[in-house]
């Protein structure tokens, strides 16, 4: 059983060595996607030693989105707010996008140190986390289609109406009679609705009200009137955090000399960036924006391959695992090919971004852990494939080799896998395939693949169709170049024949 | 050269070799033959432990191979084996399959394996066949090039499982002709055949086994014209 173990133990290290690949990768893609830095000279007493970390949703216009036209760095006004009030503690700033619903989990957890995302004082929020005086106070809007456009709260009585979950405009909607209220997490995805008629209005703050309606000349808003200025939006902070006077103090500071004022006017009525569309599906909207998608087929590439490759190592070890004599290494691959293909992908992914910090305290990149679940879950399904095209191969093949004295290792490797891959090469290409297109799962943790690529676009031009129809084509392209490749490589093995 | 000592090897419940004991001496041809099922290929497979035996001893050059601490991957290639079916490595041509194990097992560099592997194609009569792949070959010749491969490793014993059997009537002669030349060249070898003319002409030794045990054990003037038992008396009446 030594020529076993020698066996696994490089498997091993070459799984080791591909994380290690992904995980380097994985960086490298945060610095060019997620991460904006100001530099200014850190050690002050608010940021001792290290960059204050700030969370936001980069979602919502003018307030904070990812500049796909330029790079792909978080942009708005809760931003140069933030870098202001940096600039003013002598602190680095230190920008991490995630999605708004874990914004509250990342300040409980010290992931970041406070939150700007055009997050509204609420009494059940306060309950978690502390707030700053406000720094804005946005006004409702009515959107619905400009045909059938709504003046008074009122008038929505009894109709379908969206609004963004865990906003505030949900205290809006409250009070409407009979009103069916449909709560989606993304105001892109609002304004989607109402054009593919399946709410009748959404109620949505101004500015991005504004946005969504320049991008979509058959929409039209409605001002509601003010609500009381407690409401307006204001950064959070952990219970206790020292930083809250602090900033409050700045706030203050740009309040009295009009820089505030001055930031409010830069993006409100920068209307200019968003395109818009003159036809149902207007694909000059996406002007601008292809290649920040593009740059997606290289995450999504990577991934893959990372995915596949360890897939691929690992479930040859479970195959030989498998067919080994060794009684725990049988039942060990076989337990674990039944956990994996007995829950779902989605589940082995988020439990493994999430629990790998928690239980290890090491921070894993979104990227490696996906290419992790990935490559974990494709092992167990590849395990029983490639241990078929194994049993498959002639007996007589094996005992050939053994009268020639060939050890284990080199028979495996030389003799019996070549005839076992040739066999299973379709079921092989049918797995990869099935990763390009299952890699879009990945942009629930925040990887920016193609189609979370799709999704930033259209939270930044409100236009759904075009990146999505896009992405589609992309995809579609990956995988029939794929197929190609695979053919040519099955025409190369079929030579023998 | 070759000892073996009271042999047992059962499946389950199925007693396939009921105790064998026998000697070959070095450069001795042995022909076993008997009826289909009385154990002559697991006899053969038991002496290179591609099947473990359950009881007994065999002993080569000494060596108990029988013995656990034995390697017994290195011990195998002092020995060859021909298969009925070839077991050629269909994914090579004709001379990578003759070079493979002379290079990874032995450790021979690339031109070393080549000239030797070329030297046994010409031995068996498929110089041109060099770098076809096996499944364009007849089944004759593709048992000369499972002949070469063997011979590649220098092996002091060869074994041959059936070799002719899986062959149509036409290829049978070129394989014998093979065997014939590698029998006068000094080797030892083990035949399980039903080719009796072959067996009588270029064997020393017949071993003649019926349910698992070695009834008799003569040379082949001796065997074929005077066979003692009653079971080797009615065998040859069947196929001679």
């Amino acid at each position: 059983m030594n020529l076993y173990k020698k066996l696994c133990a490089r498997s091993m290290l070459a799984v080791l060595l591909l994380l290690a690949v992904a995980s380097l990768a994985g960086t490298g893609l945060q610095s060019i996607g997620l991460q904006a830095g100001t530099a200014t000279a850190a050690g002050s007493d608010a940021c001792p030693g290290k960059p204050l970390v700030m969370g936001t949703s980069p979602d919502y216009p003018p307030y904070e989105n990812t500049d796909a036209k330029n790079g792909g760095d978080i942009v708005g006004l809760d931003i140069d707010i933030a870098k202001s009030i940096a600039a003013k503690l002598g602190c680095k700033l230190e920008i991490t996008g995630m999605d708004f619903n874990g914004l509250i989990a990342a300040l409980q957890t010290n992931r970041v140190d406070f939150v700007m995302s055009g997050m509204s004082v609420t009494d059940e929020r306060k309950q978690s986390v502390d707030f700053s005086d406000t720094y804005y106070a946005a006004r409702n809007t009515i959107v619905s289609k400009k045909k059938n456009a709504y003046e008074t709260l009122e008038q929505l009585d009894g109709k379908r109406v969206g609004v963004q979950l865990g906003s505030t405009q949900e205290n809006a909607v409250a009070g409407l009679k009979d009103a069916t209220i449909k709560k989606l997490n993304r105001i892109p995805d609002l304004i989607q609705e109402i054009k593919s008629n399946r709410i009748d209005a959404a109620i949505v703050e101004d500015a991005v009200a504004l946005d969504a309606i320049v991008a979509n000349p058959d929409l039209a808003i409605t001002m509601l009137p003010a609500e009381n200025a407690q409401e307006g939006y204001a950064i959070a902070f952990p219970k206790g955090s020292a930083l809250t006077p602090a900033f409050n103090e700045a706030l203050q500071d740009m309040d009295a000399s009009g820089e505030k004022q001055a930031i409010v006017e830069k993006w409100f009525g920068k209307h200019e960036a968003v395109t818009a569309g003159k036809h149902t599906i207007d694909f000059s909207t996406l002007n601008g924006y292809t290649s920040y998608i593009l740059r997606g087929v290289f995450v999504t590439l990577l991934f893959t391959i990372v995915s596949a490759l360890l897939g691929f190592i690992w479930g040859t070890v479970l195959s030989l695992f498998k067919l080994s004599t060794v009684k725990p290494l049988v039942w060990f691959a076989t337990v674990y090919t039944s956990v994996f293909r007995g829950t779902p992908l989605l589940l082995q992914l988020v439990l493994i971004y999430y629990a790998t910090p928690q239980l290890t305290g090491y921070d894993i990149p979104p990227l490696m852990a996906a290419g992790l679940a990935f490559g974990l879950n494709s092992a167990a399904y590849l395990s029983e494939t490639i241990r078929g095209g194994i049993m498959a191969v002639d007996r007589g093949q094996r005992e050939a080799a053994m009268a020639l004295g060939i050890p284990y290792r080199t028979m495996m490797i030389s003799i019996i896998f070549p005839q076992a891959v040739k066999n299973i090469l379709p079921a092989l290409v049918n797995e990869c395939v099935a990763l390009i297109k299952e890699s879009s799962l990945v942009s629930v943790i925040g990887v920016t693949d193609l189609l979370r690529r799709a999704s930033v676009v259209q939270a930044a031009n409100y236009r759904a169709l075009e990146p999505l129809l896009f992405v589609g084509a992309i995809y579609y392209v990956l995988v029939l170049i794929l197929t190609s490749l695979a053919r040519l490589l099955e025409r190369r093995l079929r030579r023998s024949d | 050269m070759i000892n073996v000592e009271n042999v047992t090897k059962t499946f389950g419940k199925h007693e396939v070799l009921r105790g064998i004991t026998t000697t070959v001496e070095r450069g001795e041809v042995v022909a076993v033959i008997g009826p289909s099922g009385s154990g002559k290929s697991t006899f053969l497979r038991c002496l290179n432990l591609l099947e473990t035996p359950t009881e007994g001893r065999i002993t080569i050059d000494g060596t108990v191979v029988t013995d656990p601490a034995t390697n017994i991957v290195r011990f195998r290639q002092r020995i060859g084996m021909v298969f009925q079916h070839f077991n050629l490595f269909p994914h090579m041509s004709v001379i990578d399959n003759i070079m493979f194990a002379p290079m990874k097992v032995k450790g021979l560099s690339r031109e070393e394996a080549r000239a030797k592997a070329a030297a046994l194609l010409e031995r068996v009569g498929l110089a041109d066949k060099a770098d076809s792949f096996p499944s364009r070959l007849s089944g004759g010749q593709k048992q000369r090039i499972a002949i070469a491969r063997s011979l590649a490793m220098d092996p002091e014993i060869m074994l041959f499982d059936e070799p002719t059997s899986a062959l149509d009537p036409e290829m049978v002669k070129e394989v014998l002709e093979v065997l014939r030349g590698l029998a006068s060249s000094g080797m030892t070898m083990l035949i399980v055949t039903h080719e009796m003319k072959f067996a009588r002409e270029a064997a020393d030794t017949i071993y003649f086994l019926d349910d698992g045990r070695l009834i008799e054990q003569a040379p082949p003037a001796q065997f074929f014209e005077r066979p003692q038992s009653e079971r080797a008396q009615r065998f040859l009446e069947r196929v001679l």
